[in-house]
């Protein structure tokens, strides 16, 4: 018994290595949860960082702009885009109208033609006036590509598998 | 030398160790080093237990509050901060007419509000929106300011973040306010009394799009106007109003940051392609205003149809509202007066409706062109004795004759030689009795009273067979028209959409037949009756180098105590070109004082209307035409 207590004694840790391991197996977690948290505390900060600047975004598309100091028609959303292209349609419509081209007709002192003023002629070729088209041409058939490359997407496993396949591929190319 | 090394180079933690019995001799530690070891060691549990107090305590509060009364409250509380409710409403689609010019569009104006936090000086918001919008319709009153200003403060008390203060201002308006603004930004530091700085701080405005009409009152009761909770009315707007209006989207969107969701992709509403052909339409308000000046009348209505495809080149009413002021419409139609008497109004057509008993009978095989008939004035029928307009007898006539000189006893005649088995037939094949199916919105059905009805008598046989006793709107009477007109005996569904773009592609529906009710034959023969009857009656309606067919009417108006005499409905339908017919114009009067006869007041505006809409139509003359032809 005594030899096994000095056998024992004998290849024991010293007490001091034993603390030391202790401490260095705790700062080891403590470190890598530390880098863990970081990364974290990294990446959805982040994530909020951008969230919330869509969220203003989201806001100044649908929100409301002050009447001084307002700063967001550097930045015009689509919407409010959409919005002027349509008040400025409708600008070139009034400049078009009916009413208008009446009294820019008497400014230029033109007349109405009386039916038995127009002189008509057989034209070869000539089509009638058609009505508006307003549709642009259809929409080419839009393919599911992906703008992202394969390898950013590939799982550790299907990485594994395909560097097999191409060591096997190898193989079989270089045997004679 | 062991006891050297013990001293100064073992380290501190093997002191703490035993020793083996046998090898190193027990060597007592001192009274302080013994002191010092469970002070550390005491500290140390306490420190310990101290944070595990404050461990457990947190986690039997989260459990705690986990199973409170108050959760559920907390976690409303939460939910309501948490997101807010967007209501996406897709731009309204465009309206165009034929060739493409817009007849109803957007323009922008401005929602104005205030962030309540923000707000500085109420007073002086009240009193720049109330100085400002003192031109605007709604909020030009005089308790407006009041109104304002107590808004604005019970939003403060109740702590409301937002109050919308006005809407549908104007980009004009809006400027105004902007320069209002900046004005009191730029008051000097000084000391303003009770009152406070005056500022506009706060004041905030949103823009957005409301429906526009470049042209005004142009085509006006074809459109109809939305209103201002964004809905059609009347016309074109409110019978297309789900297309044009796309569809709305609620979306909750989350105030969490991480939760960010995506404004989702409106559809946004159809645009319209209107067959309305805009120079045409402005052409036969143009003639219409004018009639009406000349002949007194009450109203009238002037509708032109292709009638090879039933399109509506143009459909003029009156009166006529600018629906970008709607909210004048109170004024404007008066006395229950409809938005569009072309379809929403039914009346007595009178002799214009010949051409349909005529058609009836020629096409049944009832008479024949040359079918004679002698007119003495007079003719009995179901207990009541019909006379012609002169109260004449007009002798022999033949079937021409009796449409030139429109004779309500030989029409009287020929309904009776048909019967009323195939006359009502008839009736109900050319769509009189329900709707037309035209595409805009208030179509009334009129009334056809049929054999068997209660209120049916036999001499509504002979009344209705010259268009008394026979409620029709105008729109009934041109798609029945068209059969004849056409020249193949198709009878088209009138309609004003020509095309919807939707989703990047233009959908043109292909004109609808609603029916043959006569054959090509009687068409042809019918038109060239007509066409003669003018020619040789000398009629006002005839256009140089055109030959034109077509039929006066005049109708006596029903009252509560008869027909009167003195007020009637004049009217006019006809087309041409004979050989080629390209256009179907229909002329309605009501109560014209400078003559009650369809033959002096409504022709002559049917050719008014003719001689423009040749031009416009790009129609040559007859004899240009055949030369043309045989080139």
């Amino acid at each position: 018994m005594e030899n096994i207590q000095k056998l024992t004694h004998a290849y024991e840790q010293a007490p001091w290595r034993k603390q030391m391991y202790m401490i260095g197996v705790i700062l080891l977690i403590l470190v890598s949860a530390a880098i863990v948290a970081g990364i974290y505390l990294n990446v959805t900060a982040r994530a909020a960082a951008i969230g919330r600047q869509i969220q203003e975004m989201q806001v100044r598309v649908y929100g409301y702009h002050y009447l001084t100091n307002d700063a967001s028609d550097v930045i015009v959303p689509i919407e409010e885009l959409e919005q002027r292209i349509a008040n400025l349609t409708s600008q070139l419509a009034i400049l078009t109208s009916y009413q208008t081209m009446q009294d820019r007709v008497k400014d230029l002192n033109l007349q109405p033609i009386d039916a038995d003023h127009i002189e008509y002629m057989k034209v070869p070729g000539y089509y009638d006036r058609q009505t508006t088209s307003l549709a642009p041409p259809p929409e080419p058939v839009v393919v599911n590509a992906s703008a992202i490359d394969p390898q950013f997407k590939e799982s550790l496993f299907e990485w594994v598998v395909e560097q097999a396949q191409k060591t096997a591929r190898f193989i079989s190319e270089a045997r004679p | 030398m062991r006891r050297y090394m013990a001293d100064h180079a073992i380290p501190a933690g093997r002191l703490r160790r035993k020793p083996p019995a046998n090898e190193f001799p027990d060597m007592p530690h001192s009274a302080s080093e013994k002191a010092g070891q469970s002070l550390t060691g005491w500290r140390f549990n306490l420190l310990a237990i101290l944070f595990l107090l404050a461990g457990a305590m947190i986690i039997i509060q989260l459990v705690r509050l986990q199973f409170s009364p108050e959760r559920s409250e907390f976690v409303s509380l939460g939910d309501q901060y948490s997101r807010t409710l967007h209501i996406f409403y897709p731009p309204r689609g465009d309206i165009y007419d034929r060739w493409g010019r817009l007849l109803a569009g957007s323009t922008l104006v401005y929602e104005v509000g205030t962030q309540v936090d923000n707000v500085e000086n109420p007073d002086t918001i009240a009193f720049a929106l109330s100085k400002v919008l003192s031109g605007h319709p709604e909020y030009d009153y005089a308790g407006y300011s009041n109104d304002i200003f107590s808004v604005i403060h019970r939003a403060e008390i109740s702590g409301t973040a937002y109050v919308q203060l006005a809407d549908f201002v104007t980009p004009e308006e809006l400027s105004q306010l902007q320069d209002w603004a900046q004005n009191y930004a730029n008051l000097p530091n000084v000391d303003y009394g009770e009152s406070g700085r005056p500022s506009l701080d706060g004041l905030v405005y949103r823009p957005r799009l409301q429906r526009y009409y470049p042209e005004n009152e142009l085509a006006a009761n074809v459109m109809g106007f939305v209103n201002r909770e964004g809905k059609g009315m009347f016309g074109v707007e409110a019978e297309f109003n789900d297309l044009l209006a796309g569809a709305p989207q609620s979306v909750w969107m989350s105030l969490d940051p991480y939760q960010v969701s995506e404004i989702p992709q409106l559809k946004a509403g159809a645009d319209l392609v209107l067959t309305i052909d805009r120079e045409i339409q402005a052409a036969a308000e143009d003639v219409l205003n004018k009639a009406l000046d000349d002949s007194g009348a009450d109203g009238g209505v002037i509708s032109v149809m292709d009638p090879n495809t039933g399109e509506m080149l143009a459909i003029a009413s009156t009166p006529r509202l600018n629906p970008n002021e709607f909210w004048n419409y109170a004024n404007v139609f008066k006395d229950s007066t409809p938005f569009n008497r072309a379809v929403s109004q039914d009346y007595e057509p009178g002799s214009v409706f010949k051409v349909l008993t005529m058609a009836a009978a020629l096409d049944d095989g009832a008479v024949t062109p040359d079918t004679e008939f002698v007119d003495t004035g007079s003719i009995q029928i179901g207990g009541i004795t019909i006379h012609n307009w002169d109260w004449g007898a007009w002798g022999p006539q033949n079937m021409q004759g009796c449409l030139a000189h429109s004779l309500n006893v030989c029409l009287t005649w020929v309904a009776t030689e048909l019967g009323a088995g195939q006359f009502y037939k008839y009736m109900q094949n050319f769509g009189f009795g329900r709707t037309t199916g035209i595409d805009l919105a208030g179509e009334a059905p009129g009334r056809l009273k049929l054999p068997g009805d209660t209120d049916w008598f036999e001499a509504e046989l002979g009344t209705n067979s010259f268009g008394q006793g026979i409620a029709v709107t105008p729109i009934q009477m041109v798609m029945a028209i068209s059969s004849v007109a056409n020249g193949k005996g198709e009878m088209m569904m009138p309609h004003v959409m020509r095309s919807m773009v939707r989703d990047g592609f233009q959908y043109t529906p292909t004109p609808q037949v609603i029916g043959k009710p006569i054959s090509e034959e009687t068409a042809h023969t019918l038109t060239e009756l007509l066409a003669r009857s003018l020619e040789g009656e000398s009629s006002d309606a005839l256009i140089d180098g055109y030959r034109v067919a077509g039929k006066t009417g005049t109708a006596e108006i029903a009252t509560p105590t008869g027909y009167s005499t003195s007020e009637t409905n004049a009217s006019f339908v006809g087309w041409g070109p004979v050989n080629d017919p390209r256009f179907l114009v229909y002329v309605w009067l009501e109560k014209p004082q400078s003559s009650p006869w369809g033959s002096i007041v409504a022709a002559p505006v049917f050719r008014d209307m003719v001689e423009r809409l040749v031009v416009l139509m790009d129609i040559p003359p007859d004899d240009v035409s055949q030369s043309l032809g045989d080139e």
